[in-house]
């Protein structure tokens, strides 16, 4: 029942389960300008037992990570995808998590013209986990893309895709989010939530949350949020004496604020300037 | 308050009176591939007007010219190269709508049906007594000025009306099968509600019983006038009797200003059934869509019923119950377009699964630029009875814009072992405790129906468990 | 202590027995958590027990009505002289058992009333007539001073704690059980609920003299409307003490501490 899409060479990810073509969402293609043959390519085992965190920060261009996760293994990953004006780029992600492992992953996608990003995560083993993270501020007509599977596979395994983010001026995002509980995975939990902030009124927004599921004895919960800000709140803020605009970047922030704090102290210094130049330019 | 005299629907679930009732009716042989003159054929039969003519073969053309979808359920088993023998019962029906074969007499008899109702089944349409409640209240409604019809009669009477909004909101091109259904549809009803007029009582259609085969490319055309309200029932309640392939009805609503129109289904086609309906509505400024929907039978249905929020303040109320058994893969689900300030929209439903059954929700939220403060709230629960079976989510979410509020939930599940031992520790058995605690669960839908739709329904929802459970 | 033991040894003798538990070992999985409890309840006594966290008291309650997530290992379930253990939870139910949980279910989509009706005629094994059933409920919805709205409501979905309490104690009332097991072992903390329990099973007491109470709780003000007839106090497990009422407050004066200790 369940179709593959051939994958052209300009497609870059694609959902596990197309969908109305009008709709424009079943596939993301590869960036302008960018060459996903000549990607950094890099391979990380993380072996039985042990633990390790890495701390990326991704250029322009294409890079791929391909992490396999031992029985027991804990590996935090956060990437940064910080771009300047003009620069594109293709980050993918391939994780394989054995019995009993963890992966956890923050993203945060900034500024260039476009950002594509797919990750996929295998919750092969029993009680494998993965805890996904990400934040996205999308300004100055640049387009975000991105493609987040986590397939659960193993018994009693954990999934939760938590993915923040606000659109300014002329800014298009596709957020796909994909949980998909296969058969055998019984006793698993999934959960995806995505809450989006729309602030100027030339955004594009598209959200497409699927949660597929071949087996009965799970769990599955997903929710997405587009709207403004809480008038109320900002209200609130100004009669404490906030400018508008002081209340408008504090209120953003806050909706970043659970990914933020998933950060280390040096890469959420970057990702913070990065996102307060661009508010106070707003 | 009187009651409409009703008789309950239920005798009809009883699909195995059906299934074993299979007749092989002759047809004669034709070309195979669907041809320019086949439709000149069917629409001679019909009486067509020219522009139909015309109309007809354009949306042949238009068919020729349509690759397949490339997505939803696997229809491959459906040879496009044949689409020629479900056409050609067609040709058999034209004005043909007066007898009810032997056959259907002699169906209704061994489901029971008392003679008194049995009586009325040689009537317009429906076969049922209700419809004969309806047709009087229908008299009463002509004098201020509704009509509701048959599509052939009203083309031939209302032929102004029909020819400005026939097929203006599912145009041809639209996808394969609504092209195919410009080309060779036939049957359905039509119905106006003049400006400011209220109909009470829900208007019934019937007619697929008719003629079998006839309703398989059925038109229903809705136009309520502003200010003016009607609640309209689809009846597939009751499963065709000859069985064919393929279903490619199209259902086209025009909602007017401040009008509001309730549309309520209950699809429990038989299990060989390919369901590819379309169906819309276009609400105008203050007018209201309401969208009550229950899959139940069919192999394949592929059914997302579309609201196009054209006018300020429209609005959308979807609510929607499928139910996917052994050998089914049931697609559905619902699409709004906002195309206009302070629209809203509810999507509400509910997705069973069992005994390797796939049930997809599937829907589009579009918010376009011109629709600032669009509201739109979607909430789909899938309850799946066992591993065998699937259970997909597939909601789509396109805003454009910074005044819109847009919000999605999704949960999938099983039946809770805490809630059965609840149950049971109240001295309910297993059996019960599960059927009611899936009753309960899509109780929020059927609280929506008419009263014997949702007897109906219940019923339904009984005959699918028994004997999965325990 | 020793003379009460006596009396109710008489007493025992004299009055029938509803239920009698003997030596019963269960638990989850490969854990232990009942090991070996022995107790009897007469028709129209009421039993209060007692015990710290983790004792099995909850325990105690699901195996009585025969939760599936618990296997019983070892021992005897009579129900008047009727094995228990080999009945599924519902029949247990129809044989005149009923459980107030500590945190009942929500179930959307059947209403209170629904759910009370449907019981009603499974446990009486007859069917139950709309009109007088409505009266009924209705009555007793205001001795409990229930909303009547809350009919209609989904089944505990969107109650407070005290509203899910009545709806417990509603139920009670309407299925008049023969023994009517009360987990109140957090319910101690809200006044609200005390008040509710205490009222509730004296007025089912009053309508059903001949049914007993067996009630999880170490709370006076639950306890100050009953006759108590007998407490046990449970322990790792076991029955490590029984006595009359005065129990009770000993317990809530020096703990369960001095209780190990006497046991030695």
């Amino acid at each position: 029942m369940r179709k593959m899409t051939a994958i052209s060479e300009e497609i870059f990810s694609a959902i596990p389960l197309p969908t109305w073509r009008w709709l424009g969402v079943n596939e993301a293609k590869v960036p302008a300008g960018v060459n996903i043959k000549e990607a950094m390519r890099q391979e990380i085992v993380v072996a039985a037992g042990q633990q390790r965190t890495l701390s990326r920060q991704e250029r322009a261009g294409a890079s791929e990570l391909h992490i396999r996760l031992e029985p027991g293994a804990d590996f935090a990953l956060e990437q940064a995808v910080l771009l300047t004006a003009g620069q594109s780029s293709a980050t993918r992600l391939k994780v394989t998590v054995s019995d009993g492992a963890k992966f956890s992953y923050t993203g945060a996608y900034v500024g260039g013209a476009e950002a594509a990003a797919a990750v996929e995560v295998e919750l092969l083993g029993k009680e494998s986990r993965a805890d996904v993270w990400a934040l996205y501020l999308g300004d100055d007509r640049n387009k975000i893309d991105l493609n987040y599977i986590i397939r659960q596979q193993g018994r009693r395994t954990e999934a939760n895709m938590q993915v923040r983010g606000a659109l300014l001026t002329g800014a298009e995002k596709i957020f796909r989010g994909t949980l998909d509980f296969l058969q055998g995975t019984k006793g698993s939990v999934g959960r995806e939530n995505e809450e989006v902030l729309l602030l100027s009124e030339d955004v594009r927004n598209r959200s497409v949350p699927l949660m597929l599921s071949h087996e009965d004895e799970v769990d599955g919960h997903h929710a997405v949020s587009v709207g403004q800000m809480d008038e109320e709140k900002l209200f609130y803020l100004q009669s404490r004496g906030l400018s508008p605009e002081e209340a408008r970047r504090l209120m953003v922030t806050a909706v970043l604020q659970p990914v933020m704090d998933r950060f280390s102290e040096e890469v959420r210094e970057k990702v913070m300037s990065e996102l307060e130049g661009r508010l106070s330019h707003e | 308050m009187e009651q409409p005299k009703k008789k309950t629907y239920v005798e009809d679930i009883e699909r195995a009176l059906y299934d074993i009732k299979d007749i092989d009716r002759s047809r004669y042989k034709s070309k195979s591939g669907l041809t320019e003159e086949i439709i000149r054929d069917i629409s001679r039969r019909k009486h067509d007007p020219q522009w139909m003519l015309d109309f007809r073969l354009k949306s042949l053309e238009v068919y020729h010219s349509l690759a397949l979808p490339a997505w939803g359920p696997d229809i491959s088993e459906l040879n496009m190269d044949e689409i020629v023998t479900y056409v050609q019962p067609d040709a058999k029906l034209s004005g043909d709508w007066q007898e009810v074969p032997e056959d259907i007499k002699d169906t209704f008899d061994r489901l029971g049906i008392p003679e008194a109702e049995q009586k009325s089944l040689g009537g317009v349409g429906a076969q049922y007594d209700s419809e004969v409640v309806y047709h009087s209240i229908q008299e009463d409604l002509t004098r201020q000025g509704v009509i509701y019809t048959d599509m052939e009669t009203a083309l031939r009477e209302q032929e102004e009306l029909v020819k400005e909004y026939f097929m203006t909101l599912v145009p041809p091109k639209d996808h394969k099968f609504a092209a195919l259904h410009g080309a060779v549809w036939s049957g359905g009803s039509f119905v106006y509600v003049p400006e400011g007029v209220q109909v009470d009582i829900p208007l019934q259609s019937y007619f697929r019983l008719n003629a079998a085969g006839a309703g398989q490319f059925e038109h229903t055309l809705i136009i309520v006038e502003k200010g003016a309200s009607l609640h309209f029932i689809e009846g597939c309640s009751a499963p065709r009797h000859n069985v064919t392939n393929l279903h490619a009805g199209c259902v086209e609503l025009f909602v007017k200003e401040g009008a509001r129109l309730r549309y309520s289904t209950i699809e429990n086609w038989s299990r060989n059934m390919m369901n590819l309906n379309t169906k819309r509505a276009l609400v105008e400024k203050d007018g209201l869509i309401e969208w009550v929907s229950g899959s139940f039978g069919s192999h394949i249905s592929c059914l997302y019923p579309c609201s196009v929020l054209h006018g300020e303040n429209a609005r959308c109320e979807f609510t929607g119950v499928t139910f996917a058994s052994r050998g089914q893969n049931l697609d559905t689900g619902a699409s709004v377009i906002h195309a206009a300030p302070h629209t809203s929209a509810n999507i509400n439903t509910r997705t069973i699964s069992k005994a390797g059954g796939a049930a997809t929700y599937r829907s589009a939220v579009k918010v376009t630029k011109n629709a600032p403060y669009a509201k739109c709230s979607v909430n789909c629960e899938s309850l799946m009875l066992d591993d065998e079976s699937r259970s997909d989510t597939l909601p789509v979410m396109d805003i454009q814009g910074a005044e819109a509020n847009i919000g999605h939930e999704a949960k999938i599940g099983r039946i809770s072992d805490e809630a059965i031992f609840y149950l049971m520790s109240r001295g309910i058995d297993e059996n019960e405790a599960r059927a009611m605690i899936v009753r309960g669960f899509v109780e929020p839908i059927a609280k929506e129906l008419p009263l014997e739709y949702a007897v109906e329904m219940n019923n339904l929802v009984n005959l699918e468990l028994e004997g999965t459970m325990g | 202590m020793d003379l009460t033991n006596d009396e109710h040894r008489l007493k025992e003798s004299i009055m029938a027995k509803l239920l009698e538990v003997k030596n019963l070992h269960a638990g989850v999985e490969d854990k232990e958590i009942l090991k070996g409890v022995s107790l009897t309840l007469g028709k129209g006594e009421v039993h209060v027990i007692l015990g710290p966290n983790g004792s099995g008291k909850s325990t105690l309650m699901n195996v009585l009505l025969g939760h599936p997530k618990y296997r019983v290992t070892e021992g005897s379930l009579d129900f008047e002289g009727e094995n228990l253990l080999e009945k599924p939870v519902y029949e247990r139910a129809r044989a005149g058992l009923f459980l107030s949980f500590q945190s009942p279910e929500e179930i959307p989509g059947i209403t209170l009333e629904n759910m009370i009706r449907t019981a009603k005629q499974a446990v009486t094994g007859e069917k139950v007539k709309l009109l007088p059933f409505r009266k009924e409920l209705k009555a007793a919805m205001e001795k409990l001073k229930m909303s009547p709205e809350y009919a209609r409501r989904y089944l505990n979905v969107g109650f407070s704690g005290g509203e899910k309490k009545r709806a417990e104690i509603l139920q009670l009332l309407m299925l008049a059980p023969k023994l009517a097991l009360l987990d109140e072992t957090d319910s101690g903390l809200d006044v609200d609920a005390v008040q509710i329990v205490s009222e509730g099973v004296a007025g089912f007491r009053k309508e059903n003299p001949d049914s007993s109470v067996l009630i999880i709780t170490h709370n006076a003000r639950i306890l100050e409307k009953l006759k108590v007839d007998r407490v046990h106090v449970l322990m790792e497990g076991k029955v490590a003490e029984e006595g009359g009422p005065e129990l009770i407050s000993q317990v809530n004066d020096h703990g369960f501490a001095h209780l190990l200790e006497a046991e030695g």
